[in-house]
């Protein structure tokens, strides 16, 4: 790639909730670039913001500061005093409730963006034409004449879809399109909607906060809380290199042991950091600095437990079983080192017993250094999840 | 950008400068007329407060206040314990039929007031009242044991017409009462006694005060059971006092203007307390979604007792009323049922009816007033309701409040403020058919914002937003998703209003000219002619008009909107 385009542009966005007293800060500046044919997903827990910036991508919300560019043209700018409204933003929205208008057919829903367009006024057969397309492409051909309400759930998210598509926007915005459906379909809906994004190609944003639903279907993901943007990656990157402690505990799950950093390391050397469980080796995330307080964050199955003492190993404890819960397709164990309390996925076949002793292994390679304090006001109980 | 913030924003703004005109104008002119020494329009009046001095100096007044006052906590106590009575049993007893009481319930609404008031002279008049007559000749009495004409009469006429709205509202109280209170109570060792005195009863209370507040302005506002009965029984209230002082020549429009005063900050106190015991949400309420399942009282052999009473009250507000007015409307004379005029049945009223001059005119104009005004009313408050429930506008709540004004403004007060209005503005439409048209969209536009906010609020506010993302203009978005969800509330709303205008009475009295005669304009001028038999025989086409609307409403709204 050339060079890259970006389809949506999001600079410093300020909104905030509520008057006067109870004035709310909702987004505190958060910029993005979203680029042209991607699936960008903006996670976060509750509250962080991401519903609301992307209903003033859409429109819908109107922000206090920033602005907002879609193909390169300004729909809001606080200073210019720019604000299209949302029937005039080249978008295409799917609901969480799907919104699906109960007293019309398939057809008068899907059809209504070319309806109740006055330039250019479209034939009837044309508008035929186009709805039998893309109902073909969200696969639901042969139901036009479906009374709304007689659509099961997944028929009426691909409604939905079908009518956020029909006028071509450049943009589709998808709010937690998949939090009314139930489990099983809720997977099939991730690949789905994935393939439809691929074969429109068309530049989708998507709002979740089921970080298992981000990490199966973006190409980038913006990580957000309390109204900051707190990381931009793809699936592979947040996961396994987090840059931050927030989305370390966000995604997936992870221990933390706290400790400061003695070496920084370079190049292929690994930094060294000091902690009451031992000096560990680590990779440390950038912006760390010599001397700081940090955490160290592993990921449970990155951990590897050895019966006996492994030999010629760094980054070796000693811990006694507390705790393993057999799930399948792994152990799922909370082994103590001293008074700190690790998870451990170990492989099915490695049985475990409370009371063991063991020999845990931090690969060194999957130790990630993160700055200790990253997120003012974190909930500790957020991270927990 | 332009074009569709315009479009959106002068449709907001003028329903709701249209809104502050029709509840604020008619309001400020009452005031203002009651403080001028001469009617508006006249040269050389002056600022003067001698009508207020005049009325209230006056030993009538306190003899109007006290009938007034005697009447309406009258009829708020009958209706109340009647209609609680019947609430009570069809709601947490296990009497028989009681899931027929609620459309039994229904069915004297239908009735136009002047209708059932005149059906109660013809029971119960002293010298031709059918009950009068049948206990006389049973018991060998003398003389006639009941005497509408007095103010127990007058209450009893009120009361039977009213308390069907204290059962709707009684009847929804019981049944949104969440019964494992009471539940708790029994539990915790008290009696049943103990647990109603303790328990239930302060549980009801809020319920209770507010709809004996309301059946009490209601009495301080009825026009008809006064003007027909309390007239010729020498039993003045306010009503009818404003009305006899625009009716006499000539009229005195001051006195009339500050008696109407008085009325109104009468109503409008009642009202504005009601306000304050039922909050805001509790004004929209329908249907809590809570679905108590009501704590059934087994009456024992007691519920056939109940049970006959309940048919009782509904043959004294139903069927006797019916029958005298189907009786008389088919005799060629008045008179008590009898072999000898059952011989002599005849549609000769009804054929006079439909040859009478101004009938046609009459069944016209309340055709289409009744038609206008509810689907007038109707699209004003759907816009009023979409803006004060789903939009963020400022003064959002006060337009709310502006709305609901009328509702407490008595039909004669609205007519007198409307009469100095349209004499003093330069806009030439007294004595023609739309001031009455204003004048039901600004008395009924409460009712309609009623309807309108309750469906308002079920409607997700994402339907809108979808088509808004869909590129849809506000008026597209209003006109082709918000309306037609909204099609329950504003059909139900729509029968209701036009109910209601195609028998108001109070209001279009002091408004009409010949051309602009309505039904109950008609109904009443016959009736003060004596003849009582036409009158009858106009009532039966009326309701059959009201029954026929009600039902093709209900038709074309279950076509247009979702199928419930």
């Amino acid at each position: 790639m050339a060079e890259k385009r970006f389809m949506v542009q999001i600079e410093f966005l300020e909104k905030y909730f509520g008057e006067d007293k109870d004035r709310v800060h909702v987004l505190k500046g958060i910029s993005l670039d979203i680029p042209e044919g991607s699936l960008y997903t903006f996670l976060g827990p509750s509250g962080c913001g991401k519903t609301t910036t992307l209903r003033c991508v859409a429109g819908l919300e109107r922000p206090e500061g920033g602005k907002i560019s879609i193909d390169g043209r300004p729909v809001f700018a606080s200073g210019e005093r720019v604000y299209i409204p949302t029937n005039k933003r080249p978008i295409g929205m799917v609901f969480q409730s799907y919104a699906i208008w109960p007293h019309m057919t398939v057809f008068e829903n899907v059809a209504y963006p070319l309806t109740i367009q006055r330039r250019p006024r479209r034939s009837k057969s044309e508008i035929r034409q186009k709805v039998e397309e893309v109902l073909k492409v969200v696969g639901l051909h042969g139901l036009e004449d479906r009374p709304a309400p007689k659509l099961s759930g997944g028929q009426q998210q691909r409604v939905a879809f079908a009518r956020a598509l029909v006028n071509e926007p450049k943009v589709m915005l998808l709010d937690e399109p998949l939090s009314n459906l139930d489990a099983k379909l809720r997977e099939q809906m991730r690949f789905e909607i994935k393939a439809l994004q691929r074969r429109v190609n068309i530049t989708t944003i998507y709002v979740t906060h089921d970080q298992a639903e981000a990490l199966a279907i973006s190409d980038q993901i913006a990580v957000m809380h309390a109204g900051k943007l707190i990381e931009v990656g793809t699936a592979h990157q947040l996961y396994s290199r987090p840059k931050r402690k927030f989305t370390a505990t966000f995604l997936g799950l992870t221990n933390l042991i706290e400790g400061k950093v003695v070496e920084l390391g370079g190049d292929s050397r690994p930094g060294q950091m000091e902690t009451k469980k031992g000096i560990f080796s680590f990779v440390p995330a950038t912006g760390l600095t010599k001397g700081e307080t940090a955490v160290l964050s592993i990921r449970p199955e990155h951990i590897q437990v050895h019966k006996q003492q492994p030999q010629g190993l760094e980054n070796v404890v000693e811990g006694t079983v507390k705790e393993a819960v057999f799930m399948g397709d792994a152990y799922h164990c909370q082994i103590a080192v001293g008074d700190l309390l690790l998870r451990v996925h170990t492989h099915p076949f490695l049985s475990m017993s409370p009371g063991e002793k063991v020999y845990l292994h931090l690969d060194p390679q999957s130790c990630n250094g993160l700055p200790a304090e990253d997120v003012e006001g974190m909930d500790e109980s957020m991270l927990g999840a | 950008m332009s074009r569709f913030f315009n479009s959106q924003i002068l449709i907001l703004i003028g329903c709701s400068l249209f809104v502050f005109y029709l509840a604020g104008v008619p309001l400020v002119m009452l005031l203002y007329g009651s403080v001028r020494s001469a009617p508006i329009g006249e040269p050389g009046a002056t600022y003067t407060i001698q009508n207020y001095i005049k009325a209230y100096f006056d030993r009538e007044f306190y003899l109007l206040f006290w009938n007034s006052l005697k009447f309406a906590v009258g009829n708020c106590i009958v209706s109340f314990l009647i209609g609680t009575y019947l609430a009570w049993i069809s709601e947490r007893t296990n009497t028989p039929f009681k899931k027929l009481f609620l459309v039994m319930a229904l069915i004297p609404f239908i009735i136009p007031g002047i209708l059932s008031t005149i059906a109660w002279i013809l029971l119960l008049s002293p010298k031709i009242g059918l009950i009068n007559l049948v206990v006389k000749g049973l018991l060998r009495l003398e003389a006639a044991p009941f005497n509408v004409y007095s103010m127990g009469g007058m209450i009893w006429a009120e009361a039977i017409h009213l308390y069907p709205l204290v059962f709707l509202l009684m009847s929804a109280a019981f049944r949104n009462m969440d019964t494992s209170l009471e539940e708790a109570s029994l539990s915790a060792g008290s009696s049943t006694f103990v647990t109603f005195r303790r328990i239930t009863l302060p549980l009801m209370r809020p319920a209770m005060f507010s709809v004996l507040l309301i059946m009490f302005v209601r009495g301080m506002e009825a026009f008809e059971v006064p003007a027909l009965i309390g007239v010729p029984a020498k039993i003045s209230v306010f009503t009818t006092k404003i009305f006899l002082a625009i009716h006499q020549f000539p009229s005195d429009f001051g006195l009339a203007g500050s008696y109407a005063v008085t009325l109104l900050a009468i109503s409008t106190t009642g009202v504005l307390i009601y306000g304050r015991i039922t909050r805001r949400e509790e004004r929209y309420a329908t249907v809590t979604g809570k679905g108590y399942r009501p704590r059934v009282i087994d009456l024992g052999p007691w519920k056939y007792l109940t049970c006959a009473s309940a048919f009782v009250i509904f043959a004294l507000a139903v069927v006797f009323p019916v029958f005298i007015l189907l009786w008389s409307s088919f005799i060629p004379y008045y008179g008590v049922p009898s072999a000898e005029l059952v011989g002599k049945m005849t549609i000769a009223n009804y054929t006079y009816i439909m040859n009478y001059p101004l009938a046609l005119t009459a069944f016209k104009n309340s055709f289409y007033l009744s038609v206008g005004s509810a689907t007038l009313v109707m699209l004003l408050t759907s816009v009023i309701a979409w803006i004060t429930v789903k939009s963020k506008l400022p003064g959002r709540v006060f337009l709310d409040n502006v709305t609901f004004i009328p509702i407490a403004m008595p039909g004669i007060v609205l007519g007198v403020s409307l009469i100095w209005v349209y004499l003093t503005l330069p806009i030439p439409i007294y004595g023609t058919i739309w001031v009455l048209l204003l004048a039901y969209i600004t008395k009924f536009m409460p009712y309609g914002i009623r309807a309108a906010s309750a469906s308002m609020i079920q409607i997700n506010k994402e339907l809108e937003e979808a088509s808004l993302a869909s590129g849809g203009t506000w008026f597209q978005t209003f006109w082709k998703v918000i309306l037609p969800l909204l099609m329950p509330g504003f059909v139900a709303g729509w029968i209701y209003v036009s109910i209601i205008s195609l028998r108001e009475l109070s209001t279009s009295i002091l408004l009409y000219s010949y051309n602009s005669t309505v039904l109950s304009i008609m109904a009443f001028d016959l009736w003060e002619g004596g003849q009582y038999t036409y009158v009858c025989a106009l009532g039966v086409l009326m309701v059959l008009l009201l029954v026929a609307m009600a039902f093709v409403a209900r038709k074309l709204g279950a076509r247009i909107g979702i199928a419930e």
